[in-house]
């Protein structure tokens, strides 16, 4: 076939079924060369599975998967020329964990020396440069896994495939590679797919977030669109801690204008959103986007606050509104006078709050120029 | 308050056939409060489960004592303690359904049918198992049971609640809703309560105050916010907050009227007198050598900042940035809840505030001072 104009990496409809049960259902996704793309999404969902097929593990059953314009279909994972580094580390058991790494080197007959400084400097971006000399038995799981990595990494792949390669990493360094990772691998220049099971580690990581879901990407954005812009309930559930509030409302035009009841007060809608006047929908609200207020006001709601949990540099406050339906909202910052259970009252930031189709899940994208109240 | 738990000088020390002995626990001491909520925090292998199984029961302690309620418990079994558990190894009884599990704790209670009913249903709601109230354990899923098995805890009337890392394998969604709940619950029923945790983020949430274990000992023990604030020595500063301190090796000198932190290979922090207080500069007395340290929501981004640094990566969560700057050849992590627009390799200004400093000594790793006060 003919090398064509496309993206380092284009899966067009891919199925992918075990026995009975279908994983991948029409998947397409295109990275573009040099492009860190994400992959994220509940466990089981077929993440890895997805990775295996571009490595050419397993065949899929129906479409394509294109590496570097050709098509890859029916090439075996060592022609693909993709590095990978997979959660069950799969290292040589005989091997240093220096060897083990200069192992995807020496296949391709480079010098010595050069060898030898490639593996160095892999390993001080790791931080596993003080166990070089160990066998794999003698790492700790985290320093397996990062010992995989580097492995992977050594060749300057000009793709690499990662599965969730700082799963059994502990806290405190895991979240320094977060930082570090996206350097190191614009500085090795590949095109990644990264799987993980973090929402924070997937959008600090990606350039894109690739949101699989039932067999599909559901959404494949930047961080902060996937954030903001979900396309639909199932992704934007994902995403947050803690994740978004989801209540069921029915909107209604009043003087024109879109509103709701929410917890026996009256909430004014953007006017973007008169479309979804007269239809059932789920009304997501980010913990941060709801702000405790004094006393009432209008479009603020009477809740109960119930319980006060600290969270990192914020606080979680869990709600009830009249009915018993519950609430969480999060507040940054410290307060001089801890906030006590009792009666209070929340507001709504209007610019993070999300509407959905009751029935698809899909989100209502407010009308452009929809300020049609004004 | 009276104590209602208490650990005086506990030891355990295993001996593992061929090898060589393993001292878990070294002279643990403390005291929980009647109605208290007490989280034990560590990393694997701290000794925190270690100090729970003897609390439950479950080990024998090597040395020293456990009293619940001003009466010894250490040489008690389990079931005679008055201590109602959660834990992963203490399964469900699997020909019982769910419902059956959780009102056979409630039987030697001997309340009336309605009212083990009624508790039942009221915890079940709680933890949100109503639908699968009449399967039985091995048809539900590993959250399930952990949520069966923790209803069934909470259901008894206890002098002590064990819980051993009561939502591990809950999804995040539901947890979140849960820690309120149960700290609800807690709260209102003044329940004495001891649980263990490897996620900060759960101690944060339920705990009135934290335990943090290391190596077998007791480093620090207090309310969430003297953790962060006043951490008493360098593991428990970084081993709390998320992202983790940001701690630099620095040398101190005095130049007129002002105290310089100099970070090897890195810049200089200095603060005059009326910043840095007469306390704190006795707290450092005359070492040459110091640990810095400041919390990455506290250092402050902008124009007007003394330093500036390159940034290294900047990463935007949905609701929080975290910045990552190059500081003496380390990273320093600035965290605002407002989004930071800052490119990558783009020079920012930073500050650090007297107020934010926390000073280790850097030998024995213990705090010297926090902010304006010693430690």
């Amino acid at each position: 076939m003919a090398q064509i104009d496309m993206a380092q990496i284009e899966i067009r409809n891919l199925h992918k079924s075990f026995k009975d049960d279908a994983v991948l259902k029409g998947l397409s996704l295109s990275v573009d060369k040099g492009e860190i793309v994400t992959l994220f999404g509940p466990s089981g969902t077929g993440k890895t599975v997805l990775l295996r097929l571009l490595a050419g593990i397993h065949p899929q059953d129906a479409g394509t998967i294109f590496l570097r314009g050709r098509d890859a279909t029916g090439s075996p994972p060592d022609k693909r020329g993709i590095g990978m580094a997979f959660q069950n580390f799969a290292l040589f058991p005989h091997m240093t964990a220096r060897d083990n790494i200069a192992s995807a080197l020496t296949a391709r007959k480079t010098d010595a020396g050069e060898i030898a400084r490639k593996v160095e400097r892999v390993a001080q971006l790791l931080k596993i440069g003080h166990v070089l000399g160990h066998s794999p038995r003698e790492l700790s799981n985290g320093q397996k896994q990062r010992t995989a990595l580097a492995r992977a990494l050594v060749a300057d792949p000009d793709i690499l495939l990662l599965d969730d390669p700082l799963r059994n990493v502990d806290a405190k360094l895991r979240y320094e590679m977060r930082l570090e990772l996206p350097a190191l691998l614009k500085r090795v220049g590949s095109t990644v797919v990264y799987v993980t099971q973090d929402f924070k580690e997937a959008m600090a990581l990606g350039d894109r977030v690739a949101v699989l879901l039932d067999g599909r990407i559901a959404q494949c954005d930047t961080p902060a669109r996937i954030y903001a812009e979900p396309v639909n309930v199932g992704v934007a559930r994902l995403f947050g801690d803690p994740t978004l509030n989801l209540i069921e409302v029915a909107p209604q035009l009043v003087d024109g204008a879109p509103e709701i009841r929410l917890g026996g007060a009256a909430i004014r809608l953007p006017a973007s959103y008169a479309a979804a006047a007269g239809s059932p929908c789920l009304l997501g609200l980010r913990p941060e986007g709801l702000r405790l207020v004094d006393g009432p006001a209008p479009g603020a709601i009477a809740v109960d606050l119930v319980a006060v949990t600290p969270l990192n540099e914020k606080s979680v406050l869990l709600l009830t509104m009249q009915g018993g339906e519950e609430l969480l909202a999060s507040e940054a910052g410290d307060r001089d006078e801890p906030r006590r259970p009792g009666p209070a009252h929340v507001a709504i930031d209007p610019d993070t709050l999300l509407l959905f189709e009751r029935e698809s899940g899909r989100r209502f994208i407010p009308a452009e120029n929809g300020k049609g109240g004004s | 308050m009276s104590a209602s738990l208490s650990l005086r000088a506990v030891d355990k020390v295993y001996h593992p056939r061929g090898r060589s002995s393993v001292h878990a626990v070294k002279a643990l001491s403390m005291e929980v409060d009647r109605g208290e909520i007490v989280a034990l925090l560590g990393s694997s292998g701290c000794g925190k489960t270690s100090t729970l199984r003897m609390v439950a029961g479950f080990e024998d302690v090597s040395a020293g004592e456990i009293s619940l309620a001003n009466r010894r418990i250490e040489r008690l079994a389990p079931a005679a303690r008055n201590v109602a558990m959660a834990f992963e190894g203490y399964s469900l009884y699997p020909p019982l359904t769910v419902r059956e599990n959780i009102a056979f704790a409630l039987k030697r209670g001997r309340l009336s049918a309605g009212e083990v009913s009624r508790r039942v249903q009221e915890v079940a709601a709680l933890v949100e198992i109503e639908p699968i109230l009449d399967r039985y354990p091995n048809s539900i899923s590993g959250g399930q049971q952990q949520r069966a098995s923790l209803a069934r805890a909470l259901v008894r009337d206890a002098a002590l609640y064990v819980l051993d890392e009561p939502m591990g394998q809950l999804e995040p969604q539901l947890r979140a809703v849960l820690r309120g709940r149960l700290k609800r619950l807690l709260k209102d029923r003044a329940m004495t309560s001891i649980f263990v945790t490897h996620d900060q983020t759960e101690a944060n949430a339920l705990a009135d105050r934290i335990a943090v274990m290391e190596g077998g000992m007791l480093q620090q023990f207090a309310p969430q916010h003297v953790l962060k604030e006043r951490p008493a020595n360098l593991y428990v500063a970084t081993f709390i907050g998320e992202p983790p301190m940001n701690v630099f090796d620095a040398s101190v000198v005095r130049d007129d009227g002002r105290t310089m932190f100099e970070l090897d290979n890195g810049p200089s922090f200095g603060f005059g007198d009326n910043e840095l207080g007469p306390e704190v500069r006795q707290a450092i007395g005359k070492r040459r050598r110091v640990v810095i340290g400041v919390r990455p929501h506290r250092v402050v981004l902008g124009n007007g900042s003394a330093e500036t640094a390159r940034v290294v990566s900047n990463q935007w969560l949905g609701d929080q940035s975290h910045v990552a700057m190059a500081v003496a050849g380390k990273l320093l992590v600035a965290v605002s809840h407002a989004r930071v627009r800052a490119a990558i390799g783009e020079s920012v200004p930073y500050g650090v505030r007297a107020q934010d400093l926390h000073i280790f000594d850097v030998d024995t790793t213990v705090a010297l001072a926090h902010g304006a006060r010693a430690a």
